[in-house]
């Protein structure tokens, strides 16, 4: 198994060197810990953020869905993650609805 | 700890040349992660890619890599594995490369049931060149060279793949990428031809004016095609039609790989065995 | 102990065992008149001697498998005839720019399409100088006796190796086919002069397979030995990803020239022919050189002085010796069995437009007396 360190007591984690601003990791993030921020030095205009770490609960998908090595999430065995609550849902669709940007950004 | 990607990449070249949010990008880790698991040495391992955007596949991975001429990835893994029967040929291509000018050496190339692994990145269309028709576009989207509406009919990758003799075949999403996972580790252990259609998104060029013009959309509908194959025998056959099932749909554990064959043929030469005959074999015609 | 040995065998035949004597460890290829002999043999002597041949799908299936299993490191070869060059086009384009070693024997038919099949030509001169699209440097030999099938395909896997490209080696109807006594050197003969390619021992992370000098060839290392990189035919960096960078791309195109052009006396064989005390030459080449050889020895029974200068390296033509020869002579005769094809390469090369032209396009070989009787003329 190909591994390497995490940064400590973070469930995730990004590269903005490499984040394209596809979007994709905002939409399956089910917690609504992810969201876009405004960025002009970006191709696209827009930057990952990680906005609420404390409601990740290390499901993986975002790191699954980004095509571009730019997300990673710890391990379950190294970290604590949350359970997913209703208002981490709400958040997340509301930040689906606000095209993936930031709330109140 | 996390997986590290970079062990398996040319980290110089990242970021890839791929639009924000392809598909390439999800198939290029699940891809990663499946050799990883496998535990295979980076030494052992060559991926052929062809032309087009997935042909850009080959040279991002630190393996032995080669980039081929249009539609002939197949042939010249055939080459590279006959020559090295023991080493790993794993070949990735579009639908245009292997199923439109890469067509009969993909057929072969399941003919002789030869040991390689053919990842087809589906994405019905020719990504690259912007957005032309190729043999699996769907029938009544926009191309650029269609842009009437697309009236040509459509193959099916996967039981062309199956008829044609391959011996593994499977489709998948990038939405289910530990489905996807699983079957690329189950294709490249199987031994004989492995044929996986990764059913991937174009936002950029056939999405933008199909309707689905972000990664979301386009994945979105690759999810209304798409069915688990269970599922997909239950549905009538009018609503066959516009689905295409998931999953495993052929393992045969049996058939002769071509390089094992052609052991026999080498002992039949050095005179350690008599001719092959009729009577070595099951399936005769 | 004898260095050479008497065989009795096919022009086509011959190829096959040069190929295999020479270290060839894989074929790839797909039957088409008058080559498919050179498959049937090298199937069965390949696998008798551990390596492996494949009757491919198509003509270009065929010569891409030889080619991927030469990326992977061993000498490889393919044999056709004049469609299939045309078909192989394209991948003899990547082999070259990918620098990629390779034999390709072409056994010239009538053409041009689908032309005479069982018989002669030397339509493909000019096809072989540039197969492929873009800017190609040829390296072409043409055999002219029996005995030529063999070395000079021998001679053509030390080459191929030597400037990691293709070398395309011109047989004909005729000398494929022709059935007789040749006089080759033995199998230890060749093996013990047999040059590989150059390979890289160095660390892993100081490999720079196309990183050479400007009239260099690329060191390839064979896959799977722990020095990785890639292969492409698109514009390249030194460790062979695809670059679009300007003055990388001025260099590798100049490279693959210079390669060659910088080292042509390696590549130069002619042969002349009773040239010392001749008064009219004569330039041919493959088997129509022995309807020539034949008409000079008649020629000078009646007291005409003819002399043959028989290039067998094609390309690059020996442009300064027919430069000389063209000083030398006034009267030269070019006989091909096309419409002419080297004769404009002869007339670049000496720098003038009256050189006469013996030409037959219709599927039979010369006799020597066409070729008294033309000389005769001038």
């Amino acid at each position: 198994m190909s591994l390497m360190k995490a940064p400590e007591n973070t469930p995730v984690w990004t590269d903005e060197n490499r984040c394209k601003a596809c979007d994709l990791c905002v939409s399956v993030c089910p917690a609504g810990v992810l969201a876009m921020r405004y960025e002009p030095h970006s191709v696209l205009g827009s930057m990952i953020t990680v906005i609420a770490p404390e409601s990740c609960i290390g499901c993986n998908e975002c790191e699954l869905a980004c095509p571009d090595f730019a997300i990673y999430v710890a391990d379950k065995k190294e970290y604590k993650f949350a359970k997913l609550s209703d208002q981490a849902k709400e958040r997340a669709k509301q930040i689906a609805d606000n095209n993936y940007m930031m709330l109140g950004a | 700890m996390a997986f590290n990607y970079d062990e398996y990449l040319r980290t110089e070249k990242i970021p890839t040349l791929w639009c924000w949010g392809c598909g390439d990008g999800v198939i290029l880790k699940t891809f990663i992660r499946a050799i990883d698991k496998l535990g295979w040495k980076k030494d052992d391992v060559c991926v052929v890619s062809g032309i087009g955007c997935s042909g850009r596949f080959s040279s991002y991975v630190d393996f032995n890599t080669v980039h081929t001429t249009h539609g002939r990835t197949v042939a010249y893994a055939t080459g590279i594995k006959l020559a090295n029967p023991d080493k790993h040929v794993i070949c990735v291509a579009g639908d245009g490369d292997a199923l439109a000018i890469g067509g009969n050496h993909t057929i072969h190339g399941c003919r002789r049931n030869i040991d390689i692994t053919l990842i087809v990145i589906q994405n019905f269309i020719y990504g690259l060149t912007n957005s032309q028709t190729s043999p699996t576009t769907p029938r009544g989207f926009w191309t650029v060279s269609q842009k009437a509406g697309n009236i040509d009919p459509t193959f099916n990758a996967c039981k062309l793949a199956e008829a044609a003799g391959a011996s593994f075949v499977a489709r998948e999403t990038v939405n289910e990428p530990r489905k996807l996972e699983k079957v690329l580790i189950k294709a490249m252990e199987h031994k004989g031809f492995s044929f996986v259609e990764a059913v991937s998104n174009c936002h950029i060029n056939m999405g933008r004016k199909n309707k689905m013009a972000n990664a979301m959309a386009n994945l979105d509908w690759i999810d209304s095609i798409t069915l688990p194959k269970k599922k997909y025998d239950a549905l009538s056959e009018e609503e066959k039609l516009n689905y295409l099932p998931t999953g495993i749909l052929k393992e045969d554990n049996e058939a002769e790989e071509y390089c094992e064959m052609y052991e026999e043929i080498k002992k039949v030469h050095q005179g350690k065995r008599g001719k092959i005959t009729q009577d070595d074999f099951k399936k005769k015609l | 102990m004898s260095n050479t040995r008497e065989v009795i065998s096919s022009g086509n035949d011959l190829s096959a065992l040069a190929a295999v004597d020479a270290g060839c460890k894989f074929f790839g290829g797909y039957p088409i008149t008058p080559s498919s002999e050179i498959m049937h043999t090298i199937s069965d002597l390949l696998p008798k001697r551990g390596g492996a041949a494949i009757q491919m799908e198509d003509e270009i299936a065929g010569i891409c498998a030889a080619i991927g299993a030469s990326m992977s490191g061993v000498r490889s070869f393919t044999a056709t005839s004049g469609p299939g060059i045309s078909l192989k086009a394209e991948n003899l384009g990547l082999a070259q720019m990918a620098e990629v070693p390779l034999v390709v024997v072409n056994v010239m038919r009538g053409g041009p399409s689908t032309g005479l099949p069982t018989r002669v030509s030397q339509g493909d001169v000019s096809q072989a100088k540039n197969p492929s699209h873009g800017d190609y440097k040829s390296i072409t030999l043409c055999a002219g006796n029996l005995a030529e099938c063999y070395t000079e395909t021998v001679r053509a896997f030390n080459l191929a190796d030597r400037f990691m490209q293709p070398v395309i080696v011109l047989l004909d109807e005729t000398i494929g086919h022709m059935h007789g006594k040749a006089i080759i050197p033995t199998q230890e003969e060749v093996e013990a002069n047999i040059v590989p390619r150059k390979t890289f021992d160095g660390p892993a992370e100081e490999y720079r397979p196309y990183g050479v000098a400007q009239d260099e060839p690329a060191v390839l290392n064979p896959m799977f030995q722990g020095y990785r990189y890639h292969f492409t035919g698109l514009h390249h960096d030194a460790m062979g990803f695809p670059t679009e960078e300007i003055e990388t791309c001025r260099k590798l195109i100049d490279r693959l020239f210079l390669k060659v052009d910088e080292h042509v006396d390696e590549l130069e064989s002619n042969e002349e022919y009773m040239l010392d005390d001749a008064d009219i030459l004569l330039i041919g080449y493959g088997s129509a050189s022995l309807a020539i050889k034949e008409a000079i020895h008649r020629l000078r029974e009646e007291g005409i002085k003819a002399g043959l200068f028989r290039p067998i390296t094609l390309w690059p033509s020996p442009e300064k010796r027919m430069y000389e020869l063209g000083q030398k002579f006034d009267k030269v005769l070019s006989v091909e069995l096309n419409q002419g094809q080297y004769l404009e390469e002869i007339q670049r090369a000496m720098g003038r437009k009256d050189i006469e032209k013996l030409t037959k396009t219709n599927g039979r070989p010369f006799s020597p007396q066409d070729i008294i009787d033309k000389v005769k003329e001038l």
